[in-house]
């Protein structure tokens, strides 16, 4: 198995940058997302790992070897498009031997028990003769996949495998994906643009946004502690303040003070003048606590487990998640400091990010 | 009170009649379609085949037997068919074949039509298929116009190309003129199977690179990522998943040249005479003797094995791969990246095909205009002046200029009013509906497989000359509508062709949404399918006006000494004359009028009829 380190790839197309100083490295078996929004470059980084693009500038290594150069038949790899693209003219046991027409089975199988095996591990044993267009889009996903994986690739690289499919069923295939991925422990470069999805799957993930990589960890830590204004309102959702600071009064030295439309919240401790702080819909509670925003009740969501509330204050939208409804009207909302996120404390960083609506 | 009651009742009646017809529009409309089918095609069709098989008003085999045992027709095999339980001597004369190591066998009629089809169509095969490589895979300045440009030869008129072939390759052509330089020649080149198997492919050619090209567009790019990704070379990706996809279109490609070259009639009559008849001259020669009975035995050969190889065509079709559009193409590479490119090998090659192609499809028609300008003393309007004076002072039975572009406009346009509607019925009903499907099919593509000729002949037997009706009554027409009628056979399989896959590209959920809102299914036919296919059906009428405009076959037959005769009619006649000038002036004129049609279909057409 094997390591794949991208160091400071850039690709422009004609003015428009594409990947700007992309870096990242995944770890020997590690189910590694790219996320971000339509067009940040993520597909882009998957090609030029495959060896469909070429870097402007930059090092791909697998294995810690230069793949420069390296066409992508001789790179060991295993690729899963959005559309799948099933050979038309193949049957399904063809489609997945197709890659060991080049590359012997892994282990001391035949071509036809390596299709065999693969087959039954993507739980499609007897679609040996079906033609690709007798399947359903689920079933051609995971044809794709067990083609990929027939030769034994030692990276695994997935465009968007699941964004045709339906919510149900994709959640189904996601923990399939995710059972053969640590069953094979091949080392997985996943691409998608649903959030949830990456939060869901991945070991680590790197969120991107206009050729860059944002900020890079496992999903509970980028999802907690977000580094920058689009990380925290693309994965998930959240309620964004921004203000100046001053010291609490009887200072303990755990807390500032951020004043918000001339509201002043309790906040972690900042060394800064301005501050742009995070509170999750999770941790807005319908009821008096130490940070209390009086807001105009709007419509409510049944999700099943909770109910979402859309709440006006101050001119700003905030949501709030609750396990009932409150009275319509105005309601106290409050959140705890500790709940806060903190995403910058640097001012100069703040004056680039956009201002909040 | 009473009477009122029966009024309401009436009135209960009547809209529960309406209400009748209105769920059953479309049926309604392609019974009524049907009916035009079946005047226009399937009756006169009939009375030929009748003819065919019946003497004497008793069935009998005898014409096709004697068609089947004669070796003028079918060559080495007639003994096999007079004696077909003769398996020893026909075991025998295999083997006494065998022992003079295959010489070439005597083929007969049917044999050398479609050995010079078979020809034909690998020219056409190996013509065309580097022409859609260069098309699909490099970008260049007119690429777009020169895969336009590839539905032009399929509808210019057969007799203008052919004259266009006879002013290029004659003996006082400029191709002779060149090879004189050289101190060649003249070499004789018309009257050979090459220069018809050559005017075959100018027009299946560019037919076969069209139906690849677009295969070519409609292959997904990552399905030839993912061979490289799982370990297949560029060439290795190539073969084993680019070349299988693009298999049933360059098959349906070729077994399309196969049936339109098994029966070809302008091309050879003019370029070939009696020497190289095929079935479709001879059927017209025997019925200039009035032999009908052969004549209509040949069509029934014929025409079987057209619709034996025209289902096979079906087939293809209907294998082909990804429908229209992939969801990602791939790239095209820059033809001319720097001026040093052009001594890339790969480059070099296209050059020299390039040229090639340019003197097969630009000499011909060049040549034709030029020689329409050129006299004994050099230039000359000379040419153009006799068709002037034709129409001012011809006599009653010599053929006028002026007359023959009126009717070819004339048929033209009635030839649309009935071919549309037909064509569009008939193929909202092929897409939406449910049941009859193969039959549809083959109802729409079986004019394609008859030829011209004899249904030219069945209207003229079946409707000019009359049909006793019940009751003392006659249906009779005149040669004109007779005329009509052939064209709307010919050129309605290209307006289903046309009209289908741009209504089966309107979703069905569009139609059903104007039908919850009160719409009858002819009137959402009418308010939401048809304008989202315009562009299918201007494509289709610009088709049925171009193949209207160029129809010969069965225009010479019902012309015959009437005043029914086209442009291409006159085009023929004038060829009969001394010198070729006549006919190039009016095959000149013809050009202007074909090109016209072309720059519909291509102007609002958009690139359809990738499918003809």
């Amino acid at each position: 198995m094997s390591e794949l380190e991208l160091v400071d790839i850039t690709r422009s197309y004609g003015d428009t940058t594409a990947l700007d100083d992309v870096s990242f490295r995944v770890e020997d078996g590690e189910f590694f997302t790219l996320v971000g929004p339509s067009g940040c470059g993520k597909t882009t980084t998957l090609r030029t790992v495959a060896g469909f693009e070429s870097p402007d500038a930059g090092t791909v290594r697998i294995d810690g070897e230069s793949v420069t150069g390296v066409p992508p038949e001789e790179r060991d790899i295993g690729v899963v498009f959005q559309n799948y693209a099933l050979f038309p003219h193949m049957t399904v046991a063809e489609n997945v031997a197709y890659g060991l027409r080049f590359r012997d089975p892994p282990g001391d199988v035949s071509r036809e028990g390596r299709v065999t095996e693969l087959l039954s591990l993507v739980d499609l044993d007897g679609f040996e003769d079906r033609d690709p267009d007798e399947l359903s889009g689920g079933q051609q996903q995971r044809i794709a996949l067990a083609r990929a994986l027939a030769p034994g690739p030692e990276l695994l690289l997935l465009d968007e495998p699941m964004s045709a499919l339906d919510a149900r069923l994709r959640k189904t295939l996601r923990r399939q994906l995710q059972t053969i991925q640590s069953e094979l422990g091949v080392t997985t470069l996943y691409v998608t643009h649903d959030q949830d999805e990456a939060l869901a799957i991945s070991d680590r993930l790197a969120v991107m946004n206009g050729g860059r990589i944002e900020q890079i960890g496992p999903p509970r830590d980028v999802y907690r502690r977000p580094a920058t204004r689009f990380v925290a309102t693309f994965l998930g959702e959240n309620n964004v303040f921004e203000g100046p600071v001053t010291d609490a009064p009887a200072s303990d030295g755990e807390h500032s003070l951020l004043t918000v439309s001339d509201t002043t919240v309790r906040i972690p401790r900042v060394d800064a003048d301005r501050a742009l702080v995070c509170v999750r819909p999770e941790a807005l509670t319908v009821g008096g606590g130490v940070n209390e925003l009086h807001a105009d009740v709007g419509e409510s969501e049944f999700l099943g487990g909770a109910v979402r509330i859309h709440l006006r204050w101050n001119g700003r939208d905030l949501v709030a998640l609750a396990d009932r409804s409150p009275e319509n009207g105005s309601a106290v909302v409050s959140f705890d400091p500790s709940d806060v996120q903190v995403i910058t404390t640097d001012a100069g960083r703040l004056a680039e990010d956009p201002p909040s609506r | 009170m009473a009477s009122e009651g029966a009024s309401r009742r009436a009135t209960g009646l009547t809209r529960r009649g309406y209400q009748w017809v209105r769920e059953r529009s479309l049926p309604i409309a392609a019974l009524v379609a049907g009916s035009v089918l079946l005047v226009v095609f399937y009756f006169p069709v009939a009375v030929v085949f009748l003819e065919g098989v019946v003497v004497d008003g008793l069935p009998s085999l005898a014409p096709l037997r004697g068609v089947l045992t004669d070796p003028f027709y079918v060559g080495v095999l007639a003994d096999l068919f007079s004696r077909p339980t003769a398996v020893g001597d026909h075991l025998d004369s295999l083997f006494r074949w065998a022992a003079t190591g295959f010489s070439r066998p005597s083929l007969g009629l049917i044999g050398f039509t479609g050995y010079q089809a078979l020809l034909s169509t690998v020219a056409s095969v190996a013509i065309g298929l580097p022409g859609a490589y260069i098309l699909a895979r490099y970008e260049f300045r007119g690429r777009r116009l020169l895969r336009s440009l590839t539905i032009l030869p399929f509808v210019l008129p057969g007799i203008m190309v052919a004259i266009g072939f006879f002013a290029m390759f004659s003996t006082n052509g400029p191709l002779n003129a060149l090879l004189g330089v050289f101190g060649v020649g003249p070499v004789e080149m018309l009257f050979t199977l090459e220069i018809i198997v050559l005017a075959h492919a100018f027009y299946n050619a560019p037919l076969v690179a069209r139906l690849a090209t677009a295969a070519w567009e409609g292959v997904d790019a990552r399905t030839i990522e993912t061979a490289r990704s799982l370990g297949a070379s560029r060439r290795r990706a190539f073969f084993d998943v680019l070349a299988p996809q693009l298999a049933p279109a360059v098959l349906a490609g070729a077994v399309l040249t196969f049936v339109f070259t098994f029966r070809t009639f302008p091309i050879v009559l003019a370029l070939g005479g009696l020497e190289m008849a095929t079935i479709e001259v001879w059927i017209f020669s025997r019925i200039q003797q009035l032999d009908l009975t052969t004549a209509a035995a040949l069509a029934i050969v014929e025409t079987v094995i057209s619709i034996g190889v025209l289902a096979l065509y079906l087939r293809f079709e209907s294998r082909q791969y990804g429908a229209g559009q992939a969801p990602t193409q791939i790239d095209r590479e820059p033809l001319l990246p720097s001026l040093r490119a052009l001594f890339r090998p790969s480059r070099v090659a296209i050059s020299v095909y390039g040229v090639f192609v340019a003197v097969l499809f630009i000499g011909p028609m060049a040549s034709m205009i030029a020689e329409s300008l050129t006299g004994p003393n050099g230039l000359t309007l000379s040419h153009y002046a006799f068709l002037f004076d034709r129409q001012s002072g011809g006599t009653a039975f010599q053929i006028k200029p002026w007359p023959a572009v009126r009717n070819s406009l004339l048929f033209a346009g009635a030839t649309l009013v009935i071919a549309l509607p037909t064509g569009i019925v008939v193929a909202v009903r092929r897409v939406r509906g449910d049941r009859g499907g193969v039959l549809l099919d083959v109802l729409a593509t079986a004019p394609l497989a008859v030829s011209g000729i004899v249904l030219g002949i069945g209207l003229l037997r079946g409707l000019v000359f009359g049909l006793p009706l019940p009751g003392g009554w006659r249906l009779q027409v005149t040669g004109g509508v007779a005329v009509v009628a052939a064209h709307a056979a010919a050129t309605y399989p290209f307006v289903v062709r046309n009209v289908a896959p741009a209504v089966g590209g309107v979703d069905l959920s569009l139609v059903e949404s104007a039908r919850a809102l009160g719409a009858s299914r002819v009137r959402a036919m009418v308010d939401v399918e048809l304008p989202l296919a315009v562009a299918g059906i201007v494509a289709g009428a610009a088709f049925a006006v171009a193949i209207s405009i160029g129809e010969f076959n069965s225009t010479v037959i019902l012309a015959e000494g009437g005043d029914y005769y086209t442009m291409p009619v006159a085009v023929e006649r004038y060829l009969g004359d001394r010198t070729l000038g006549p006919a190039t002036a009016m095959g000149t004129v013809l050009l202007a009028v074909t090109s016209a049609s072309f720059v519909v279909i291509d102007r609002v057409g958009g690139g359809r009829g990738d499918r003809l």
